[in-house]
């Protein structure tokens, strides 16, 4: 906490409060205790001072309440020999300069001094109670984020305008307030023929700080309406405001020390002051959801004008309030829409493609810091697609830049992908592949109608804010067209899929001390529940934990869940009691223990997506996995479908288990029973697939020729023939501890 | 003679009570049982499942003949026919405002208030107000709804994944009951109820409309998740704890065999009796798996549903 912040609020706490109190004898004088108090068209008496305390205020007698309880918050100045961190006193002393100032707009309505009349324009005052319902339930709603309280007037007309305008662009509020040296904000704007006024979303309370209040007040009222807040009850109103009223408060010009008590107020709701001069930060997070004071002074923001600057500081406050980007539609000129995922831009019709055979062509998608993306920047470097000669095969570097607070480094490859289903959805452009393989075509008629390769990064752009607005604040997008450029990248990117590779196999069950849940089959299986953890993939093979974690940031109501650990009960079987009470919890309590590595005892159960199934074959004393793929006849007697049947549908049937391809070759595969040595037979499809994973797991497991001797259609079409092949073969199963 | 031992199950988990009307209206509750259906030697159900008439703000010339017959001259009037369905014993009105639809009229915020406050001011019991069920509409003319009726605790629907934040904030304003409408889905119906919790509703003001399957159409697929949310609710899941709407009245009297008797097997027997035995087996069947509002559209499958209920709630 800011030593020099603390003071300043605390002396301004002071002396609005000793002018509240003046005013209030002044009105005791001239009304009377009985005379009435109170704001036009408003419900909730003086809003702030009703819903901390639940106290009505409606007569001038009702005020001394108020005033008591305010100078009870009102802390001494800290001495200046001993430092404290500050910030209890300085958030008490930002309650009492509100409920102060309250009172102090209260007295003026009843005085006639209120909504201010200056230089011939009448200023609003409080919105009224018709407004902040239709406002209330777009910030419910999502329409509009939440509002900007401005102080003071900006460097010049034109900035004032300019932050308008970015804060509206974003569906900000904008509640004007203060003045700097008589010259405030809605002189500016008006100065520029701006539109003040409900209808524009720009609200001009007063031309003192003094009138930032009805901002406070509106955020008080709002909380009660739309948030089931009660009177009083002042934490259930600071949280509303914090979680769902995304708004700041913007200084412009020198801040005074009222203005930083009033700052200390607003940050208890949970709101961000962001001041255009240098002022002391207070940087850590806390009552607010990032920072609660940032200084910016504006001539040292980057940008080449002041328009730039001032674009950087709404930027700025937007990043530092958690705002999130929306956009309704994705900006190109051709059609978008899952409709288009499956075309195929055929020879024919082939405008020019990137990648493919003999050409270069890649996709990387790379966290930076916050400061190194600058949201919505889109360029190409080297030649656009109408440069080139019809059908030519183009280099190319996508190369994505995110930044955002609950971004990580492991969430990379899980955003990178869908870069593939994203472009799909253009019509007339086909992506296949990914990171180093990718290929995409143009067809002729989406480039004829506009489409460019700058339209790649509108695509991402839109798509990476609306899908995972809630791990990416900003996205910038560079996209590379010459050859000696895209050959210098891919190494680097190169290097780092490398890199990725390795973290992944690097990742273990005994590292991390919380799985996720999949609760997606639910509708159909309404009994099952998978658990993923970093060594087996989800059954169905679409989710790993990596997904299933990025998945539950971004949406922390939907059916990935974590589920922690807790104690182990069986390291090899892989039983954990957490895992077995979220099953229970989630499974309609039908399922009370599920282990993880074992096929025999409490195996994972199956909705009906698995891409293997395994069973076990008592004769070989070993287990066949079967790929949904196989559409043949097995050992078993039964095909893929038929063991499906048996399998899904959330039951537990020890010797049988629905899985994901890849966790055959997991170091956790069948752990219980003695792993990858006690597959006997396979569905020949996967064996080729997984031929060099299978290789390598082989290596591991201490049988390197394992994979010859595990039997499949050709080798061995019946349990008959198995058994033969595999004592030919002297298959490890045979001699291993019996299955059961 | 041998005795038989009922088994009797201990449920941990109860319906929350939603209360509609009152303040000088009708006062209607619904939920609070701790069984199953009318398993009154299990446990107690306090409120016995309700009927809603559904009317429509404007004339529904498009329903089937024996519904045109059966109401008459009344459709013209929504206020009037509101009057005529409570005569004919409903203990709720579920007015559909058809007319926002885009295709329908789109009428607009002035016109959802004008019809709600005539309806409410014909009838003394609780309304239910549903939209055109278009998001967008649906958002609009709610809102105004909500206004009409501040503080007579009206039914809001439908709360959908996309609009509910909008229905939800109003309904918390206006001290309303929102509907939570999802596709015969357990796992969305109990994320809606999650959402519209997140958003500061209260679990008594919230109902839950799993989407009614009519008898032939997917019937046995509501029934089965309706039965699923109500044993998942039983269990001790407060999220899947909302008493249920059903739709029957709209997707019975949908259904072919409640519309035609033009080219159809004469085994079928005539209309006007078949298409009355679909709304009523559809509505029977749903209440045994958890129905606590049944929304119907023939004045004689009131009568009939009434008794079945008055006679299973012994």
């Amino acid at each position: 906490m800011s030593r020099f912040i603390a003071t300043a609020a605390i002396k301004g706490a002071n002396d609005i409060f000793n002018e509240a109190e003046t005013l209030y004898q002044k009105a005791l004088k001239e009304f009377g205790p009985d005379g009435k108090i109170g704001f036009p068209n408003t419900a909730y008496y003086l809003p702030v001072i009703y819903g901390f305390t639940g106290h009505k205020v409606e007569t001038v007698a009702d005020l001394v309440p108020a005033l008591n309880f305010a100078k009870s918050l009102l802390p001494t100045p800290p001495k200046e020999n001993i430092w404290l961190p500050y910030l209890g006193e300085t958030l008490d002393s930002g309650v009492a300069t509100l409920f102060a100032e309250e009172i102090i707009e209260g007295i003026r309505f009843a005085l006639g001094q209120q909504p201010e009349t200056r230089n011939g324009f009448t200023f609003n005052g409080p919105i009224d109670d018709v407004q902040m319902r239709s406002w209330g339930i777009a910030m419910v709603d999502g329409r509009m984020p939440g509002f900007a309280a401005i102080i003071g007037a900006a460097k010049s007309n034109e900035v004032a305008v300019k932050i308008v305008r970015e804060l509206q662009s974003r569906g900000q509020l904008v509640f004007l307030a203060g003045n700097v040296n008589g010259r405030s904000m809605v002189d500016q704007l008006l100065e520029e023929g701006v539109e003040l006024g409900y209808d524009t979303y720009t609200v001009p309370f007063g031309s003192d700080t003094i009138s930032t209040i009805y901002a406070m007040g509106y955020a008080t009222r709002a909380a009660y309406s739309f948030g089931n807040v009660k009177p009083g009850d002042a934490r259930s109103m600071l949280l509303y405001n914090k979680f769902r009223c995304f708004a700041f408060g913007l200084v412009l010009g020198p801040v005074t020390d009222l203005d930083y008590a009033t700052g200390a107020g607003a940050i208890n709701y949970g709101f961000p002051i962001v001041a255009d001069t240098a002022v002391p930060h207070i940087l850590p997070t806390g009552v607010t959801q990032y920072e609660h004071v940032i200084g910016m002074p504006f001539d040292d923001i980057p940008g080449d004008n002041d328009l730039e600057k001032a674009e950087r500081l709404v930027q700025r406050c937007i990043e530092i309030r958690g705002i999130k980007v929306k956009i309704a539609k994705v900006p190109i000129p051709v059609a978008y829409g899952p409709a288009f995922e499956g075309e195929i831009v055929r020879r024919d019709s082939l405008r020019a493609e990137f990648g493919g055979k003999g050409g270069i062509c890649f996709e990387f998608l790379q966290l930076k810091d916050m400061d190194d993306v600058e949201d919505g920047k889109i360029t190409v470097i080297g030649p656009e697609v109408d440069e080139v000669d019809e059908g030519a095969r183009v280099p190319m570097a996508i190369m994505v830049g995110v930044a955002g607070r609950k971004m990580q480094k492991d969430f990379e490859p899980v955003l990178e992908r869908q870069i593939h289903h994203f472009l799909n959805g253009a019509e007339g452009i086909q992506h296949m592949g990914q990171r180093d393989i990718t290929w995409i075509r143009f067809s002729k008629g989406a480039v004829n109608k506009g489409f460019r390769i700058k339209h790649i990064g509108d695509i991402l752009h839109a798509n990476l804010h609306n899908h995972f607005g809630a791990i990416v604040d900003k996205v910038e997008i560079t996209i590379h067209t010459e050859k000696a450029k895209v050959e210098e990248l891919i190494e680097g990117a190169r290097r780092e899929y490398g890199e990725r590779n390795a973290r992944i196999a690097g990742l273990s069950d005994e590292t991390v001390d919380t799985y996720y849940s999949c609760s997606l089959c639910q509708s159909f299986a309404p009994n099952h529940i998978c658990v993923i953890n970093p060594e087996r993939v989800g059954l169905c093979g679409a989710y790993n934990w990596l997904d299933c974690r990025a998945s539950f940031e971004i949406n922390p109501r939907g059916p990935n869940q974590p589920v922690l650990k807790g104690a182990t009960i069986d390291p090899v079987k892989g039983e954990w009691e957490g895992v077995n009470q979220f099953v229970f919890e989630n499974s309609n309590r039908a399922v009370d223990r599920m282990t993880i590595y074992s096929l025999m005892d409490a195996p994972m159960t199956t909705c009906g997506c698995c891409e293997c199934v395994m069973v076990i074959l008592p004769e070989t004393n070993g287990v066949m996995i079967v790929s949904r793929d196989d559409y043949g006849m097995t050992p078993s007697g039964m095909t893929f479908t038929t063991l499906m049947g048996m399998v899904g549908g959330g039951l537990q049937t020890p010797g049988m288990m629905g899985h994901g391809k890849y966790y055959i070759t997991s170091n956790k595969f069948l752990l219980a029973e003695g792993g990858i040595k006690r597959i006997v037979w396979l569905s020949k499809n996967l064996k080729e697939e997984l031929a060099e994973e299978l290789k390598e797991a082989s290596e591991k497991s201490g049988a390197p020729d394992l994979i010859d001797k595990i039997g499949d259609s050709e080798s061995a079409p019946t349990i008959e023939e198995l058994m033969t092949f595999l004592e030919q073969k002297e298959h490890p199963a045979l001699t291993m501890d019996p299955l059961m | 003679m041998p005795t038989v031992e009922i088994p009797v199950e201990k449920w941990s988990g109860k319906i929350h009570e939603v209360r509609l009307g009152g303040q000088g209206r009708k006062e209607v509750v619904v939920g609070g049982e701790n069984t199953l259906p009318f398993l009154h030697f299990e446990g107690s159900i306090p409120n016995p499942p309700v009927l809603a008439v559904e009317v429509l703000d404007r004339d529904p010339r498009d329903w089937a003949e024996p519904l045109l017959q059966a109401w008459g001259d009344v459709l013209k009037n929504p206020a009037a026919w509101a009057k005529k369905a409570v005569e004919v014993g409903a203990n709720l009105i579920a007015l559909r405002l058809k007319t926002a639809h885009p295709e329908e009229g789109n009428t607009g915020a002035e016109e959802a208030k004008r019809v709600v406050s005539s309806v409410l001011e014909a009838v003394d019991v609780p309304l239910i107000v549903l939209g055109p069920e278009v998001a967008e509409k649906d958002n609009e003319v709610l809102v105004a709804a909500s206004e009409a009726g501040r503080g007579q605790r009206l039914a809001l629907g439908n709360c959908e994944e996309k609009n509910y934040r909008t229905i939800g904030a109003t309904c918390l304003a206006d001290g309303h009951v929102a509907i939570g409408k999802t596709p015969i889905e357990i796992n969305l119906a109990k994320q809606l109820n999650i959402l519209l919790s997140d958003l500061g509703m209260s679990q008594d003001s919230l109902l839950m409309d799993p989407t009614t399957g009519a008898l032939g159409y997917g019937l046995e697929y509501t029934y089965s998740v309706m039965e699923r949310l109500r044993l998942a609710a039983l269990g001790g899941d407060k999220m899947t704890s909302m008493p249920m709407i059903c739709t029957v009245g709209e997707e019975a009297w949908r259904q072919k065999e409640a519309k035609t008797s033009e080219g159809v097997p004469d085994t079928w027997g005539p209309l006007a009796e078949r298409a009355l035995r679909w709304e009523e087996m559809t509505a029977i069947s749903l209440l045994q798996s958890g129905a606590n509002i049944i929304v119907l559209r023939h004045p004689s499958t009131v009568e009939k549903v009434q008794s079945a209920i008055t006679r299973l709630m012994g």
